[in-house]
């Protein structure tokens, strides 16, 4: 039986700017939030969205993301002939391969792909940070004819020269488009977000794997070789939240627009609706804040234990922060302990790491630091 | 997995807890704003390793069917394990007969689909945090065909009451048992834990029906022990115990939670509460928020002042909104400039700007679910 649409999430990125945070985990399973991972996100908007086939690319480090994404149970792909499959590369007759690009990581698994059967094939991006629903999309990819629909964000034209830019016509066909572009003729960003009619998608794929000049990526070369075929382009302009975090300074700052009075007014929490996103359940101890304790403009997660002083943080669970220790502006990951006097500015707590007593993180506050400890707990 | 042990949580002998159990039952009444007190006994069972589980409900079964969900959020595996919800349909419509006896003769597919040599009975109102792998070592060690779970209570003269006193001869065998009516302060006290054989529980069920057909386990096992040479052997329980047994003990240990080192008692790293998962975002507190000595759900929105309270899932309070020494169940909502002291607000409450619901310490008021003021 055929299925209408199948997602396939690309999950294999090193995140190297992240530093320590991804030396041993994947980007997507970074936390996020005080009880995310961010993976959650692109997962749960699959999950309400209403897609029942998820295939979950992974690469660099991945068992710790392999066993989070498991059988898909957290979002709710255990139902009836739902799935996620966790995707990593295999042996094959023809050798062993790493995936060498992000269409290649699509090419291995077209055999997954074709026992799925889908009509369209969207194409996602494990590290993005968004909620949505991918319905109107779709929608308009299937109203249009297109081959392909990718998803635009209107970015400041001050920054578009860091992004892919699509140019489009009135009925939003895309005509051109540019990497990086000094001069940029748009401001539409590409997301990374694709809906493909699968068909097209496979040929293209096939010819692009005969191709040896190819770098195998969709940005780099399947887009750019389907325009030049003149097959259908669309862009779907996006309005919502999204962030792209690369950088310990922009993990820091989405982290930040989750607060009630963030300037963006980007607040996921009482924008999302009926759209939840879903997580992990960590069976946690009630959220405690104690006596002496200060807490403001923060988001702080089950499980945490506060007995200092909190000022523009996100906490996640599992976190204790002793009397007399204080945070301003930090994200204070799970696990982590601020001891007795210790006192964080602009940083991102590590998960696991202990600041030890009357240490002080960042008291120059010289922008966005990540503390990663080195004591032991 | 404890294969060879069935475990059955017995909602027969909750008592009420006031308004608070007027439309629900004390095993699925919330609890510290993220629990329900069915979690323990559950969570209990989980960490034990028992996963053939029963629950014997004795009224509102739609309270605790809501908060099972699917039957699996507490079995390790959901192949192997099991948890069934046993409900008498003839003692709803004929109360003096609705006791956990009857329950049990009538789900007794539960005993004949398992090979299952022992029962494990526990209360939910008795919260406690206990490993039961080592007392059914115990018991079968033994040879035992009932061990019975006591605790030493301090404050027998306030709590406790209508539980089962325990007095012990040497060898730890209990030679006397009957209701506590509180006359002495310090007592043992049955924890209404008890595992029994198969064979023993047969015994009883057979008896039963020539003693007594009002008597529940409750009452059965110390007429069992006066009449005959019946034999249970009692295992000490240290640690947290409590007994919530009236409204006012509820907003007690509630509170008394508060203070870390019973918050420490209760909540170990190594022995986690289980619970339903409501996928809430964590608690979000305002640039204006004072939150101290509390308990905070996610969910939570706080842009006011929280002191010396509890608050569950998704509760929001408003700017200028001040909350003192009280308890608000999950999905209510506090507009701004409200005062809120002392007191005990069910689910679902609106409380519109500057109004005020003010008891006194020794007195809590109760807002029932929904209200709006």
């Amino acid at each position: 039986m055929s299925t209408k649409i199948a997602a396939m999430i690309l999950a294999g990125g090193k995140g190297t700017r992240l530093q320590a945070l991804t030396r041993k985990v994947a980007k997507p399973a970074v936390s996020y939030g005080g009880k995310y991972r961010i993976i959650d996100f692109p997962l749960s908007n699959c999950a309400n969205s209403g897609i029942y086939a998820v295939g979950v690319l992974t690469q660099y480090e991945s068992s710790e993301l392999n066993t989070y994404v498991g059988n898909g149970e957290k979002w709710g792909f255990n139902g009836v002939r739902s799935m996620v499959s966790v995707l990593t590369p295999k042996q094959t007759e023809e050798g062993s391969n790493w995936y060498a690009g992000t269409a290649d990581a699509i090419s291995q698994n077209l055999d997954w792909l074709d026992r799925i059967d889908p009509t369209y094939v969207l194409i996602l991006s494990g590290d993005h940070i968004y909620s949505c629903t991918y319905n109107e999309m779709l929608e308009r990819h299937v109203r249009s004819g297109a081959d392909c629909t990718i998803a635009v964000y209107p970015v400041p034209w001050s920054e578009a020269p860091r992004f892919g830019i699509l140019i489009t016509d009135k009925e939003g066909t895309i005509v051109d488009f540019q990497e990086k572009p000094k001069n940029p003729k748009s401001n539409l960003a590409s997301m990374g977000i694709y809906i493909f009619t699968y068909k097209t998608l496979r040929s293209a794929l096939l010819a692009d794997m005969k191709d040896p000049k190819s770098e195998h990526d969709f940005g780099k070369n399947i887009i750019p070789k389907m325009m030049e075929e003149k097959k259908k382009l669309m862009a779907y302009t996006y309005h919502g939240y999204w962030k792209d975090v690369g950088t310990v300074a922009s993990l820091h700052q989405a982290n930040m627009d989750l607060l009630l009075d963030s300037p963006g007014g980007t607040n996921l929490y009482t924008v999302q609706g009926t759209n939840r996103i879903y997580s992990e359940d960590t069976y946690s101890a009630p959220q405690y804040i104690g006596r002496k304790a200060k807490v403001k403009d923060s988001l702080v997660n089950q499980g945490a234990y506060i007995l200092g002083s909190l000022d523009h943080c996100v906490v996640s669970g599992s976190v204790l922060v002793e009397e007399g220790a204080s945070a301003v502006n930090c994200v204070i990951m799970s696990g982590a302990t601020l001891k007795k006097g210790a006192k964080a500015y602009d940083a991102i707590i590590a998960p696991e790491v202990t600041v030890a007593e009357n240490e002080t993180i960042n008291g120059a506050r010289e922008g966005i630091v990540l503390y990663a400890g080195g004591k032991g707990k | 997995m404890l294969r060879d042990v069935i475990g059955l949580i017995d909602c027969h002998n909750c008592p009420e807890l006031g308004p608070l159990t007027a439309n629900r039952p004390l095993a699925s009444t919330s609890f510290l704003g993220r629990f329900a007190f069915i979690d323990f006994c559950l969570s209990n069972f989980t960490n034990s390793e028992i996963g053939n589980i029963g629950i014997l409900v004795k009224d509102h079964q739609r309270s605790i069917l809501k908060h099972l969900g699917n039957n699996t959020a507490w079995l390790r595996n959901t192949k192997t394990g099991l948890e069934q919800i046993l409900y008498n349909e003839r003692g709803i419509l004929n109360p003096p007969y609705n006791h956990d006896i009857n329950n049990l003769k009538e789900n007794d597919w539960i005993l004949y689909s398992s090979n299952a040599s022992i029962l494990v009975f526990v209360d939910p109102h008795i919260v406690t945090n206990i490993d039961l792998r080592p007392i059914i070592e115990e018991h079968v060690a033994r040879r035992e065909t009932m061990t019975m779970v006591y605790s030493q209570v301090e404050d027998s003269d306030t709590t406790f009451l209508n539980e089962n006193t325990v007095e012990l001869d040497e060898d730890n065998y209990v030679i006397h048992t009957e209701k506590n009516d509180g006359s002495r302060k310090k007592r043992n006290i049955s924890l209404s834990m008890w595992i029994i054989n198969r064979t023993g529980l047969a015994e009883i069920i057979q008896r039963h029906g020539t003693v007594n057909p009002l008597y529940g386990l409750k009452q059965m096992i110390p007429y069992l022990l006066k009449v005959s040479p019946f034999k249970i052997h009692a295992v000490k329980h240290e640690g947290y115990v409590r007994c919530f047994d009236s409204l006012e003990n509820y907003v007690k240990y509630s509170f008394e939670l508060l203070e870390p080192k019973v918050y420490a008692q209760l909540f170990r790293p190594d022995w986690p509460i289980y619970t339903l998962t409501h996928d809430t975002p964590p608690a979000l507190y305002g640039k204006d928020a004072e939150v101290t000595d509390s308990f905070v759900a996610n969910g939570c929105l706080v842009q006011g002042k929280v002191k010396h309270s509890i608050l569950s899932r998704e509760v929001k309070i408003g700017p200028g909104t001040v909350v003192e020494d009280s308890i608000i169940f999950s999905d209510c909502a506090l507009g701004s400039e409200v005062s809120i002291k002392n007191a005990l607000i069910d689910k679902y409450c609106v409380i519109t700007q500057r109004q005020k619901v003010v008891g006194t310490p020794g007195e809590t008021t109760y807002l029932k679910q929904g209200a709006i003021k």
